[in-house]
């Protein structure tokens, strides 16, 4: 029998985990009523894309592949909701002093996924006989959105464990637009180049 | 990523990486660019293609790889490149050279 990858088990483990916060947190605080709310309604969405995939993704590679990686989205989405729900709830109860910790955190946070996303970007290939370009031009667009990604995600989570607030947030809101631009000047950049006639 | 590591301690085999950057190559294009024989060539593709760094891939009756590294991978590539690793390198090549294959793995549970 094939070993479960660990997002199986974990990614319905979060969800559950992050209802039970967010109940407890609204038990607690009832006045922000709308923002629990919201977080429960978008667990449940999660829930739901949890219980299509488990049904769908069948017993083919492609299949299994596209399963895994909502199971993962779900799993870093689940640890992020779970992360920042338990540090407000300790907050409420007095537990924790920082007011501030759950966005540091969940930035941080923001900050990983973006390494993590960026650093697979170069590896996905498209088969040579399904390209319509230079492979050689795609090839470096994909290194330069990937190390973009990843650099710009350690600047993020390192100015927000480290830096305080007043200084993390603008350079967060200059890096994050700053790296999207970069990458979408590239990518006009490859596909004019592809158009023009050589 | 044990493989990873044996793989980027050769300079050979970073070599062809290197060269990967670039563009994807054919086999033919890559041995040009180095004085041995093709089974030893082709015994250092093994090894990058089991770890992953690269892909073949067989267009009409040549085969051209390509690089399939991660960020990290690139930047571990030019760690090796800058500080010159030579782990466990010459005893491999050495291996290579004279069988035109890489050293088998030892076995679970072998020393």
């Amino acid at each position: 029998m094939e070993a479960k990858p660990t997002s199986y088990y974990l990614a319905p483990a979060l969800l559950v985990l992050g209802t039970g916060l967010a109940v407890a947190n609204w038990y607690l605080r009832p006045q922000r009523a709308v923002v629990w709310g919201t977080v429960l309604l978008l667990l449940g969405g999660m829930t739901l894309a949890l219980l299509l995939v488990r049904h769908r993704s069948g017993d083919e590679a492609a299949g299994r592949h596209g399963a895994d990686s909502v199971r993962s989205g779900i799993v870093f989405a689940g640890l992020t909701i779970a992360f920042s729900l338990s540090v407000k709830l300790a907050t409420t109860l007095g537990a924790a002093a920082h007011s501030d910790l759950s966005q540091r955190v969940t930035m941080t946070l923001l900050g990983a996924f973006l390494v993590l996303t960026g650093n697979v970007i170069p590896k996905t290939l498209t088969p040579l006989s399904a390209l319509a370009c230079d492979p050689a031009r795609l090839q470096a667009l994909q290194r330069f959105a990937g190390w973009t990604w990843v650099l710009t995600g350690l600047a993020v989570a390192v100015a927000w464990l480290v830096l305080p607030l007043r200084l993390a947030e603008p350079i967060s809101f200059v890096l994050l637009p700053g790296a999207i631009l970069l990458i979408v000047v590239q990518l006009f950049r490859f596909r004019y180049a592809r158009q023009r006639p050589a | 990523m044990n493989r990873v590591f044996k793989a980027l301690s050769d300079p050979s085999r970073r070599r062809v990486l290197q060269l990967l950057r670039q563009r994807p190559m054919s086999a033919g294009e890559l041995a040009d660019h180095f004085p041995v024989s093709k089974p030893t060539m082709s015994a250092h593709f093994s090894v990058l293609q089991e770890a992953g760094l690269i892909e073949a891939e067989k267009t009409g009756r040549t085969i051209v790889y390509r690089l399939k590294m991660s960020v990290l991978e690139d930047a571990l590539l030019g760690f090796a490149d800058t500080l010159g690793w030579k782990m466990k390198a010459a005893g491999d090549t050495r291996h290579l050279a004279a069988n035109g294959r890489p050293k088998p793995r030892p076995l679970k549970g072998e020393v």
